[in-house]
């Protein structure tokens, strides 16, 4: 076994998941007009206040993964073009793809994606709460966090099946924080080569 | 039941304002502490405490020196309501059976969404974050009486009644179209204005401003269209293709 996060990382990825997920089926009762989640939540009055604080949780915690992905997820080379170029594989489980770091191309894109709009959403919520006053900004805001809502409602389903039943084993990292040695040399082979590479030079 | 409507007529208007005291009077509002504009409107504007008020407009004129302008300002409790559309708690904003848009403040939120709904800027809040705007006294109406302004008005400048009725006896005495006639899918506030709109202070084409309405048409069902296609994509994918499990990469090393 080797470790791909660390206890924090792991705890944090679940407030970021849980408070997202809460926030989403809330924001879908604010759409909607669904008196079911309303009710759940104790009422649309008390609803809004849980997703207003429920927002800076999720905003603390959209914060802390800069830490953890941003550099990653920044740092492109020729075999993440390849990777691209064969679809990552996810079309055809023949295909062989270019070796990966820590995390594969499309990990890095989403990552970047949940940061860009994760950040698009959470600033025009705390316009929403802050600074209601401003017409003018809150038209904007409006827009904002319903175009970030549409992005993000697409891309984390597709995060929750590709990191579960998609591909079995992975579900542990975010449990144990762990794979086995073997998956993560097929996986991601150069970030195996790294700490290899740093456990020879120590 | 027919929808209702008051017809604003500002060429019969005397500029009493009594229909601001009758509104505050019904609805229990307090006054509003105001200073001298020079101006006989008062207050300026519209606020959490005054549903309705007359706006006074000097305009040039051919015959007299000046023209005096009185125009009742009200919500227009409009067909297509933008503060309806954009309102994210079901029941704070609701349509009563004779047209008119009405409040509920115990299920505003106070989110303030509404005011950038409305196309004639009329939403208030009120000290506890409220909604607070006319709602065409539903509760006088939904028992057959009619709004306190409308009851009061002494010239018959503001006058309620079944919205058709209202169009067809301004036509008779010469008001081809009536403004909000069509506009928002037809206002339940009708001006009979003389001259263009816009002299007595009011847009020539109202609506909902389009950041909404594409908000509305193309945002809303995209949060669930493109939720159930990505869900439906990954069933098709588990379907077709399968897992990707390391045992299939052993077979594919082996094979």
């Amino acid at each position: 076994m080797i470790r791909k996060s660390n206890a924090f990382e792991i705890l944090n990825h679940w407030v970021l998941a849980i408070s997202c997920i809460v926030l989403a089926v809330q924001g879908y009762g604010f759409l909607f007009h669904i008196e079911g989640i309303g009710s759940f939540f104790g009422g649309f009055n008390s609803m809004r206040a849980l997703h207003n604080y429920l927002g800076i949780v999720f905003s603390v915690s959209l914060f802390f993964t800069l830490f953890f992905y941003l550099k990653e997820s920044l740092t492109f080379d020729a075999d993440d073009m390849r990777w691209i170029a064969v679809l990552g594989g996810y079309l055809s489980h023949k295909v062989k793809t270019p070796p990966m770091g820590k995390l594969n191309t499309g990990q890095k894109f989403f990552y970047l994606a949940v940061l860009i709009f994760g950040i698009g959403i959470a600033a025009s919520g705390f316009v929403f709460w802050l600074m209601p006053g401003d017409k003018q900004l809150v038209m904007y805001a409006h827009v904002v966090h319903n175009v970030c809502f549409v992005v993000l409602m697409m891309a984390i389903p597709a995060h929750i099946y590709l990191g579960s039943l998609a591909n079995p084993g992975t579900l542990r990292i975010m449990i144990y924080g762990t794979v086995p040695y073997t998956w993560a040399r097929k996986r991601h082979p150069k970030w195996i080569a790294e700490v290899e590479g740093e456990a020879h030079k120590t | 039941m027919a929808r209702m409507a008051i017809l604003v007529s500002p060429e019969l208007c005397i500029g009493c304002r009594a229909c601001q005291v009758a509104c505050k009077s019904w609805n229990q509002l307090p006054g509003d502490k105001t200073t001298n504009h020079g101006s006989f409107e008062n207050p300026l504007d519209l606020t959490p405490h005054l549903y309705n008020k007359i706006h006074y407009l000097e305009v040039p004129a051919e015959k007299d020196p000046e023209r005096w302008l009185f125009v009742n300002q009200r919500c227009m409790h409009c067909d297509d309501a933008g503060c309806m559309k954009i309102c994210p708690s079901p029941g704070a904003l609701f349509r009563t059976k004779e047209g008119a848009v009405a409040t509920n403040k115990e299920k505003c939120i106070g989110c303030k969404l509404c005011v950038v709904g409305c196309p004639f800027n009329v939403p208030r809040y009120d000290e506890k974050d409220k909604i607070s705007k006319c709602h065409l006294c539903y509760d006088r109406i939904a028992n057959g009486l009619q709004p306190a302004c409308t009851k009061t008005c002494p010239t018959g400048a503001l006058k309620y009644g079944d919205r058709d009725g209202l169009i067809t006896s301004a036509q008779k005495i010469g008001y081809e179209k009536l403004y909000g006639q069509t506009d928002l899918g037809g206002l339940g506030a009708l001006y009979a204005f003389k001259d263009s709109p816009t002299l007595y202070g009011y847009k020539m084409k109202p609506g909902i401003p389009e950041s909404v309405v594409f908000w509305h048409k193309v945002l809303k069902p995209l949060t669930y269209i493109g939720l159930g296609g990505v869900v439906a994509a990954s069933v098709l994918h588990y379907v077709a293709f399968g897992p990707h499990k390391e045992s299939e990469e052993e077979e594919k090393k082996n094979g």
